[in-house]
């Protein structure tokens, strides 16, 4: 004889395949609280993607950022009962442990150049777009590079606001510094890259 | 509105006017009418916002089986771990500080109730009682005859 589930904690730990679509952050936090591994999978699935790209516009390499979001989960496995979902929603707060982890990895390893994803991909492409296939591509190469050059906190704020979708304020709450403090990093970095792009060309 | 202004606002939101703040949008959309500068300006945050939306991300193949499949300790928080933590919390231990001073007054709040209760043999009102009776007793058995005076 098989007994119901009671409660959503109980749910997904149980579960194989939890319809987690509709269930909060908050619910699924509560159930890795209890030890819900399922719930913990369903956080994974959820999350996985912006903390990884985020990672990766930090780090600028594929091996590290696979560490870093590795961590960042095992993090939230072991504090989740730290989170408050009434100071931050849960996106905030695995950006910020993010964050974190990429800003001790940079400052322990050294700071990113270049990334290490730009291979010419345009070689079987048709030749009469090739030519503008390479101009964009060497577009793609220089501005990447130009933000690997920007100081870790313009490259964070830029990430976080314009990749990431976060308001100034969460993405100032993420970086740990004041709203003005970010506004400042953003228009220095597009002033930056700007200028880089408009000398070059 | 200057050019300083209106870079400025380039600066903070980039070339869609859609993201600008509504206060100044048509502002700027005039002042941009007006100013090749600003023109120019915004032509070349256009190049780097369109440029910057196709950089590239790897796929990360492998890492969501990675992160799923990594082992994670188990989560046996007994009883005492529980009271450990309400005690001296991880995380804003001052505003909770009232905690550990609660625990602190528990021993002392028990002792007043026990000794409330209990009297362990030195009740003061019926131990006085009886010993003011056996002392009048006694006084009562002694013979003052042959005492001198």
């Amino acid at each position: 004889m098989t007994r119901e589930p009671q409660s959503i904690s109980e749910t997904l730990s149980t579960s194989n395949e939890p319809s987690n679509t509709e269930i909060t952050d908050e619910e699924l936090m509560q159930a890795v609280c209890m030890g819900g591994r399922s719930a913990y999978q369903a956080l994974v699935k959820r999350h996985l993607k912006s903390i990884s790209h985020y990672a990766y516009r930090l780090l600028g390499y594929q091996k590290d950022t696979e560490d870093i979001t590795q961590e960042v989960f095992l993090r939230l496995w072991n504090n989740a009962q730290k989170w408050k979902p009434e100071k931050s929603k849960l996106t905030t707060w695995l950006h910020r442990i993010a964050h974190n982890l990429c800003i001790d990895y940079l400052r322990k390893y050294g700071r990113m150049q270049t990334q290490d994803s730009f291979d010419d991909e345009a070689d079987d492409s048709p030749s009469e777009n090739k030519e503008s296939m390479d101009e964009k591509n060497s577009q793609i190469k220089l501005l990447s590079e130009a933000i690997g050059s920007l100081p870790e906190n313009q490259r964070s704020a830029l990430s976080l606001c314009h990749y990431q979708g976060f308001s100034n304020k969460e993405a100032a709450a993420i970086m740990n510094i004041s709203v003005k403090a970010l506004e400042s990093a953003i228009a220095r970095a597009k002033r930056s890259l700007r200028e880089k792009l408009t000398t070059t060309s | 509105m200057t050019l300083k202004e209106f870079t400025r606002i380039i600066d903070l939101y980039g070339s869609e006017s859609a993201r600008w703040p509504k206060s100044l949008r048509s502002e700027c959309e005039s002042f941009l009418a007006n100013n090749i500068e600003a023109r120019t300006l915004l032509n070349q945050q256009w190049q780097v916002d369109s440029i910057m939306e196709q950089l590239p991300v790897p796929g990360f193949p492998g890492l969501e089986a990675r992160v799923l499949n990594q082992s994670l300790p188990e989560r046996n928080r007994g009883f005492f771990e529980d009271v450990m933590n309400w005690l001296i919390p991880d995380e804003s231990f001052g505003k909770q500080i009232w905690h550990p001073a609660i625990a602190a007054c528990i021993p002392l709040v028990f002792g007043i109730v026990l000794g409330n209760y209990f009297s362990f043999g030195i009740g003061i009102e019926d131990d006085g009682f009886q010993y003011w009776g056996d002392e009048l007793t006694m006084l009562s058995l002694t013979d003052y005859t042959e005492t001198n005076f």
